[in-house]
């Protein structure tokens, strides 16, 4: 990712060299002028606008990006807490997912577009949270049943989850999770995840960021 | 000091059109929330497409003036 200031850097040159052509459009008449022009006024801003989106982009991946929203601190403070058997907290502190894109990594759909689709419905969510009603935190629900296809991204192939004792007790359960029949979440077995209504009798984990 | 030249003018508008989406830009990529990013993709994005149109049509504009001449 290209550093925030490196790409102000851009635009404020770019600013400057679009300011000659404002203040002395006359330049233009000559051959170099239009090739100063053309850059100025079309290849630097197209430059700066992608670098610039890319960047945005990047950046909305981040965990502090998702939190930034008062109704998703609730969901913070339950990575944070000290149970293994909180699904969310457990990935997160023991990075098996990067600590720093933690809600990404989980909530981004490992399909085609993918990454296009979670970018809309953070879209949404802004949506609603600016102009619509927003549930408390503990009723914020997912908008479609969270897919086995996410998890299995990563464990799929792991000895912990293609050998589990729980996993291969039932010759049917490992088919019916990497078909989706079976919820790896919903089903009862790693069920806790957020709960983010009973935080406030929680244990949290003072650890690193 | 707008130009009486169109073609000038034109260019000139593109200009200002321009620099104030960069000013935009620069503004949002300062900022961390969603709204920054939602100004940075709407507004930022809106007046770049504006100003490179303009700048754009100035040139097909001029291209034809000149064969017509």
């Amino acid at each position: 990712m290209m550093p925030a200031f490196l790409i102000l850097l851009l635009a404020v040159f770019s600013i400057f060299l679009i300011a000659v052509f404002v203040f002395r459009p006359q330049i233009t008449a000559t051959r170099g002028g239009k090739m100063t022009a053309f850059v100025a006024l079309f290849a630097l801003p197209l430059l700066c606008f992608g670098m610039g989106a890319s960047s945005k982009l990047e950046h909305a991946k981040s965990t502090e990006f998702c939190l930034s929203c008062h109704i998703m601190e609730p969901y913070g403070k339950s990575l944070r807490v000290d149970d293994p058997q909180h699904l969310a907290a457990a990935h997160f502190q023991n990075h098996r997912v990067p600590a720093n894109e933690a809600c990404y990594t989980c909530h981004t759909n490992y399909a085609m577009f993918g990454a296009i689709k979670a970018k809309l419905s953070g879209l949404r969510h802004v949506y609603v949270y600016y102009f619509g009603k927003p549930p408390a935190p503990e009723n914020i629900k997912l908008y479609e049943p969270y897919n086995n296809r996410e998890c299995l991204h990563c464990h799929a192939g792991a000895r912990s989850f293609e050998e589990g004792v729980v996993h291969t007790a039932d010759p049917e359960l490992l088919p019916a999770l990497k078909a989706n029949k079976t919820s790896c979440i919903s089903s009862g077995c790693h069920g806790v995840v957020h709960d983010v209504a009973s935080l406030k009798n929680a244990k949290f984990w003072k650890g690193s960021n | 000091m707008p130009s009486t030249s169109p073609l000038e003018w034109k260019l000139q508008l593109s200009g200002i059109i321009l620099i104030l989406g960069l000013v935009v830009e620069s503004l949002c990529l300062l900022g961390h929330g969603p709204i920054a990013f939602l100004l940075f993709v709407g507004l930022g994005g809106a007046l770049f497409a504006v100003g490179i149109l303009l700048y754009l049509y100035s040139l097909v504009g001029a291209k034809v003036e000149s064969s017509k001449q």
